[in-house]
């Protein structure tokens, strides 16, 4: 048995978002429980079932959560500060819509 | 795992999905009327036969949730059985329309005596083999019988067939695969599946076996193919199938070489007599207390 993971799109060009996972001896019942799990109530147009073992996994700490400041690479700063300026200069422009 | 579907080998024979998204252009097009009463009487029987057999392979089948074998196939076994419940309740609904009575009446108010269903149906769930091969026998079958009706001239069942045949492949693209894992996975799986279809055989011919109206029902071109052509194309499509699986077949040819003599696969066995359908076993008798045992608590009640 193994542990598959299953995607679903709600609509025909909608993002496939994970729905869960499920188990199974192999992919062709995989597939048939994940329409029975995630496609029965025609709540899904399109389902992904993907052995989980066939998953790239990337949770390192390191890559992922660095220790250094990092603010800078993040554009909060960015769009606060420039609300104000814009602000400011509508202010020296008088209002003028 | 592949990323086509996969059903069992010949299920993609049959007219295209597309050709059936028009149904019912017959020239009966209006339902019930139009219908003489011996062509009324005849379809009324086939819809019960067809209705029976779903309702009670939903109910045997659903005897399964909660115990399969896996926590996966429990809800998808348990999903199917309830897909043959509704099926059962579009034909009964459509019976209703013909002979106008109430469809709680027909599905539940007749007595053990009155239900159609063929004898493949009557067993009880048995092991996880059984089941199974109950219901590949049976699923194959009713595809041959729905192919047979898809063109009916009866348009509101046409239409009906047209949405059940889409629910059904895939039904039995799911109990193919479990022949197959069965069939090769190991000494006991095997055996048991084995026996099953042994055992089964002769009663699921019953599945294909003809109406007494059926006459009446291809003179209107309700019925588009005798249940003997079903039933040929039936086998010769599970023959190499159970030849690859080396399950029993218990069939051999008859009538091939003769010049202008097609040839045909004939059972092994004393051939079924129409009592397939008519008399019912003690499994059925028991099943038949459990499913009506509400309606019958307080007939003619709004549920």
């Amino acid at each position: 048995m193994e542990v598959y993971e299953v995607f679903r799109q709600e609509k025909e060009g909608g993002p496939m978002v994970h729905g869960g996972s499920l188990l199974a001896p192999d992919g062709e019942l995989a597939a048939h429980y994940a329409r029975e799990f995630y496609g029965r109530r025609q709540e899904s147009v399109r389902l992904w079932v993907v052995r989980r073992s066939a998953i790239h996994d990337v949770a390192d700490p390191d890559l992922l959560q660095p220790p250094m400041d990092r603010s800078f690479k993040k554009p909060v700063g960015y769009s606060t500060g420039i609300k104000q300026k814009l602000a400011e200069a509508r202010e020296r422009a008088g209002g003028a819509e | 795992m592949s990323a086509q579907a996969h059903p069992w080998p010949g299920a993609e024979g049959g007219a295209p999905m597309s050709a059936l998204a028009t149904p019912g252009t017959g020239p009966t097009g209006t339902g019930a009327t139009g219908l003489d009463d011996d062509t009324r009487d005849a379809l009324a029987e086939l819809l019960l036969f067809m209705a029976d057999d779903e309702l009670m392979l939903g109910y045997w089948d659903s005897e399964w949730t909660g115990i399969a074998p896996l926590l996966e196939e429990d809800v998808a076994f348990s999903s199917l059985a309830q897909d043959e419940i509704g099926h059962a309740q579009a034909l009964y609904e459509l019976l209703a329309d013909l002979t106008g009575e109430p469809v709680d009446r027909i599905a539940y108010g007749r007595e053990a005596g009155g239900y159609r269903q063929a004898a493949l149906l009557d067993h009880a769930r048995g092991d996880w083999a059984f089941s199974i091969a109950r219901r590949f026998l049976y699923d194959t079958a009713d595809a041959v019988r729905l192919d047979a009706l898809a063109g009916s001239s009866y348009a509101p069942l046409a239409g009906l067939v047209a949405k059940m045949r889409r629910e059904e492949r895939y039904h039995l693209a799911h109990m193919h695969a479990w022949m197959v894992r069965l069939a090769r996975g190991g000494e006991e799986p095997r055996r048991r599946l084995a026996t099953a279809c042994e055992r089964l055989w002769p009663d699921a011919l019953a599945v294909l076996a003809p109406p007494a109206g059926e006459r009446r029902l291809l003179d209107a071109s309700i019925l588009t193919q005798p249940f003997a052509t079903c039933r040929q194309r039936w086998l010769e499509e599970l023959a190499p199938l159970f030849e690859e699986l080396r399950l029993p077949f218990p069939f051999r040819l008859a009538g091939a070489g003769l010049p202008g003599q097609p040839r045909r696969l004939e059972p092994t066995f004393p051939e079924p007599g129409p009592e397939g359908r008519t008399e019912h076993n003690d499994d059925f008798r028991w099943l038949w207390g459990e499913l009506t045992s509400v309606y019958r608590s307080e007939p003619g009640a709004t549920w």
